[in-house]
């Protein structure tokens, strides 16, 4: 994942939208995606993957150097500025919905969504992804 | 007794024949672009264009050889006769259809060039030789046909990006970004060398080739192109070292009936 959780872990299983791009997408999409993604209700909150981009170069003669990468750079998801550190390959949309119409209503606003901003496709699927109560892990 | 012949890859499919071409030194590789040679030794970083090859002993001429009969029967290549330092290059390949994959390039370096050190790793291919017989090597390896701009990317650190998707104008990822995409020309363009120190001009090595050109030229088997198992001598190839590595350890030819 990103980032650590802005949000706290909702205890219950909520079900997961996994909207997995065919291609790495660029930082200019990933607004678009998220820009999309951001007035659908029942969203509570939206995780992503990807390549990780460092700052610097981290080894090699150049060790240190900036890395100037294109795609690296701050990004504003509904008048909040995101700092971007990775070229993202997934989304994981967490939906607090109650029942089976909710959730269905939900993925389908989120799959029109990414259709109109992901012009070079994705799939998705809904499950469950990631953590959603607290571990040995979250204790040290 | 009939001479022996010398044998390449087996199989019948295009990556197969195309494995036993990029091996066989007799064929020469299609070239498909022209990168100059001052152009190539920016993208090295190994030395600027036009300054002297450094040196880590005499010249051979010079120098006392000791007599030994191997140094007799070996023509020393040129780097070696002026006594170059080893410097190398390392391309990385994607498994989207890239034109050849690492484990292929060692095969071909090995098959076609004298005086060179080569290491395979999962996603690239290093190659050490003497600088100046590098510098000709490499010119090569980026001018023919096993070299594609999008799916082939020239990096000495920082090399992961082989299996990872593509991006949006079909570039293999590279956290360091030594290569951009020129979106008026439809080329690739290279700023930074190998190590991703900046070069003070743009190197454009060319348009990528579509899927279906890559699909022609590849050496990669894929369920998504050419099925491994489709190809029956392949197979049979794969599964008979196998079989004499499991039962025969480090006596296959004391394995019978395989």
């Amino acid at each position: 994942m990103l980032s650590e959780s802005t949000v706290e872990y909702a205890e219950i299983p909520l079900p997961e939208v996994e909207i997995f791009s065919n291609a790495m997408l660029s930082a200019e999409t990933t607004e678009k995606v998220l820009n999309a993604l951001e007035p659908i209700e029942n969203i509570r909150q939206i995780n992503m993957t990807g390549e990780g981009i460092p700052r610097n170069l981290n080894s090699g003669p150049g060790k240190g150097l900036p890395n100037n990468h294109s795609e690296r750079k701050t990004i504003t998801v509904g008048g909040r500025e995101v700092e971007l550190k990775y070229l993202v390959g997934a989304f994981y949309v967490e939906l607090d919905v109650e029942n089976e119409e909710m959730l269905d209503e939900a993925v389908g606003k989120i799959r029109s969504a990414c259709e109109s901003a992901m012009p070079h496709g994705f799939s998705l699927s809904v499950g469950r992804y990631s953590k959603y109560r607290k571990t040995l892990r979250d204790y040290r | 007794m009939a001479a022996y012949k010398r044998q390449f890859y087996p199989g019948t499919t295009t990556p197969a024949k195309n494995r036993r071409k990029v091996m066989d030194p007799k064929v020469k590789l299609k070239k498909l672009r022209d990168v100059s040679m001052d152009d190539v030794v920016r993208l090295m970083g190994h030395r600027n264009p036009g300054e002297e090859y450094k040196s880590i002993h005499p010249p051979i001429e010079e120098g006392k050889e000791p007599n030994c009969p191997i140094r007799k029967l070996v023509e020393p290549i040129d780097g070696a006769k002026k006594g170059d330092r080893v410097r190398y290059i390392q391309f990385t390949d994607s498994v989207y259809f890239a034109p050849i994959s690492p484990y292929q390039r060692a095969w071909m370096y090995l098959s076609r060039y004298r005086g060179i050190d080569t290491g395979t790793l999962s996603g690239r291919q290093i190659i050490e030789v003497r600088e100046r017989d590098l510098e000709k090597l490499a010119k090569e390896m980026i001018d023919n046909e096993t070299f594609d701009p999008a799916l082939t990317g020239i990096r000495g650190a920082t090399v992961h990006g082989h299996a990872c998707r593509l991006d949006e104008n079909g570039l293999m990822f590279d956290a360091w970004q030594r290569y951009i995409w020129d979106k008026d020309k439809k080329e690739v363009v290279y700023v930074k060398d190998q190590v991703a120190i900046p070069i003070d001009r743009k190197i454009s090595v060319g348009k990528p080739a579509s899927l279906n050109d890559l699909k022609k030229r590849t050496t990669i088997f894929r369920a998504d192109g050419v099925d491994m198992r489709d190809d029956k001598e392949v197979t049979a190839y794969g599964l008979r070292i196998h079989k004499l590595r499991t039962l025969g350890g480090y006596q296959p030819f004391n394995v019978k009936d395989v």
